[in-house]
């Protein structure tokens, strides 16, 4: 029950600076996690083509993920400094599997028949890819970038020991202060509240963009026209 | 395939590269106009870091990066050769005598607070400012209880009792050379039955509550004042003085016009009691050390009238 005031009194005290970390934690993950979509959607659809690069690359990505991370963002530390940098590098290579992973199986999965009447149409590849495989591997896609997200959302705490503030700075200041039970969790609970709001935004996107709840809807709508 | 994953090694290399040398919106500013500041990960590192921020925050258009719980002092001395931070905000002579530059502990704190300088400015070419006024050394702690019941004031009295004291300390201090527990053994002739390696943070919760009878606590933290605890006096000027100074590199202060003057007004402005009332703000208090930071500076006018 103290700790409860404590953690009440302290949000009062640092409501400020409280959401600056948390904005700060959040933008790293964030752009950990574009970059990683800008290079692996690309290269998830590159390999749904070329079948014989897909072991490569996604044993590649597997390897990277197994990396602890706090020795990742030491041996990135020895390369790239200290700083907020490194650690969107760091994240930027744990989001890489969950998204190509998932272009590549979003990409596989869409119906033999589907492309070839797309061809059947006259597209090009291009209209092939932009019309039919997209739209129909976009809740896929999504899926990934959710796992890739939440994912980063947490290792992201650990690049306080580079440097880059966010929320893992209130939880370290927790651990050095007599007392800190009240101040860890003051870092830990908004950490786990942004996870999952993440988890639940990116999974309403996910719905939306999922094809076979938009089919329903056509249904429907021509069922009502008729 | 080699060559497949050849390019594909050049390709994560120069977007590490890449990514390295640009600037994220929201999270750093142009490379040339920021000034990276470090911290240790004790509050009182952080306050001074914060302090240091919002000096140049208030007297520059330069925006100031924080590198906060940087491990040790050699952690910090190391990024700023290496360029990863351009000014350390908490340097203690002491601690830098014996770790970046080597040399044997100096037991007079100007004479200590000279060596550094000149040697700083010589070998790094970094400036070691004046001290801010405050003196973070080790302090032997007992409970006031225990030390009118056995009549204690300075270290030496502790000899008769120490066959059942029990001794927390830091763990960093009983490997440390020169100032380090051998050296202490050598120079009062005895040793602690039994020595707790702990966290710093949590000896004067362990003092308090009786867990420990004796601790080695830092002089400037403000639970001593605040857990009633008593200091022995170092009878034998066994530890260094550890005056709290800032660094800077040479480089970023030309770069930046009078930033050297701006950072200068804080020397001798932070006496050990000011600063022990400071970090009782944070420790104490809950209160986050960018917060007591600026309250502290805006008490103070930021320093304006000189």
């Amino acid at each position: 029950m103290e700790t409860i005031n404590e953690l009440i009194y302290y949000y009062s005290q640092n409501g400020g600076y409280v959401w600056e970390q948390f904005y700060r934690h959040f933008l790293m993950a964030a752009y950990g996690v574009l970059f990683a979509a800008i290079i692996g959607i690309p290269l998830g659809i590159l390999i749904a083509r070329y079948k014989k690069l897909s072991p490569w690359v996604l044993s590649l990505a597997n390897i990277i993920q197994t990396i602890p991370a706090l020795a990742m963002l030491a041996v990135l530390m020895l390369v790239m400094g200290l700083g907020t940098n490194t650690v969107v590098f760091a994240l930027f290579l744990y989001s890489l599997l969950p998204i190509i992973k998932n272009t590549y199986t979003g990409i596989n999965n869409v119906d033999q028949a589907l492309l070839e009447s797309g061809k059947a149409m006259g597209m090009t590849k291009f209209q092939v890819l932009r019309m039919v495989e997209l739209p129909l591997a976009m809740a896929v896609i999504m899926a990934g970038l959710r796992t890739a997200l939440v994912i980063t959302i947490g290792i992201a705490t650990i690049g306080t020991f580079m440097g880059s503030g966010g929320l893992g700075d209130i939880i370290i200041r927790g651990t050095n202060a007599t007392d800190g039970t009240a101040i860890i969790l003051a870092g830990a609970i908004p950490t786990a509240l942004m996870a999952v709001i993440a988890d639940l935004v990116m999974g309403w996107f996910e719905r939306k963009l999922s094809p076979y709840k938009k089919r329903k809807t056509q249904i429907h709508t021509e069922n009502a026209a008729a | 395939m080699l060559k497949i994953k050849r390019s594909l090694i050049i390709v994560v290399i120069s977007f590490a590269v890449f990514l390295s040398g640009c600037s994220l919106p929201g999270l750093s500013g142009p490379a040339k106009n920021t000034i990276a500041v470090g911290t240790l990960a004790t509050s009182e590192s952080q306050i001074m870091g914060n302090i240091v921020k919002l000096m140049i925050e208030h007297y520059t258009d330069a925006q100031v990066e924080m590198v906060n719980n940087l491990g040790s002092s050699i952690v910090q001395h190391q990024a700023m050769v290496s360029g990863d931070v351009d000014i350390t905000a908490t340097r203690y002579t002491g601690t830098d005598l014996a770790g970046a530059l080597g040399m044997e502990p100096i037991n007079d704190p100007d004479k200590a607070l000279e060596i550094v300088q000149r040697e700083f400015q010589e070998q790094f070419d970094q400036t070691w400012f004046d001290s801010y006024g405050f003196d973070n050394s080790y302090a032997f702690t007992v409970t006031r209880e225990l030390a009118e019941r056995e009549n204690l004031e300075k270290v030496s009295d502790l000899e008769p009792l120490v066959s059942n004291l029990k001794f927390g300390v830091d763990n960093s201090w009983l490997t440390r050379e020169g100032d380090g527990y051998e050296g202490f053994v050598e120079e009062y002739g005895f040793r602690f039955s039994k020595e707790y390696p702990m966290q710093i943070g949590l000896v004067y919760q362990a003092a308090a509550n009786g867990k420990m009878d004796v601790v080695l606590a830092y002089t400037t933290d403000g639970r001593i004042k605040a857990f009633d605890l008593k200091v022995l006096e170092d009878d034998r000027r066994f530890f260094p003085p550890y005056d709290t100074s800032l660094v800077a590199r040479n480089d970023v202060l030309e770069q930046h016009d009078g930033l050297a003057e701006i950072l200068d007004k804080l020397s001798g402005k932070i006496p050990t009691e000011k600063m022990q009332e400071l970090n009782y703000e944070a420790d104490g208090k809950m209160i986050e050390p960018s917060i007591v930071a600026k309250e502290f500076l805006e008490e103070h006018n930021y320093f304006e009238e000189e």
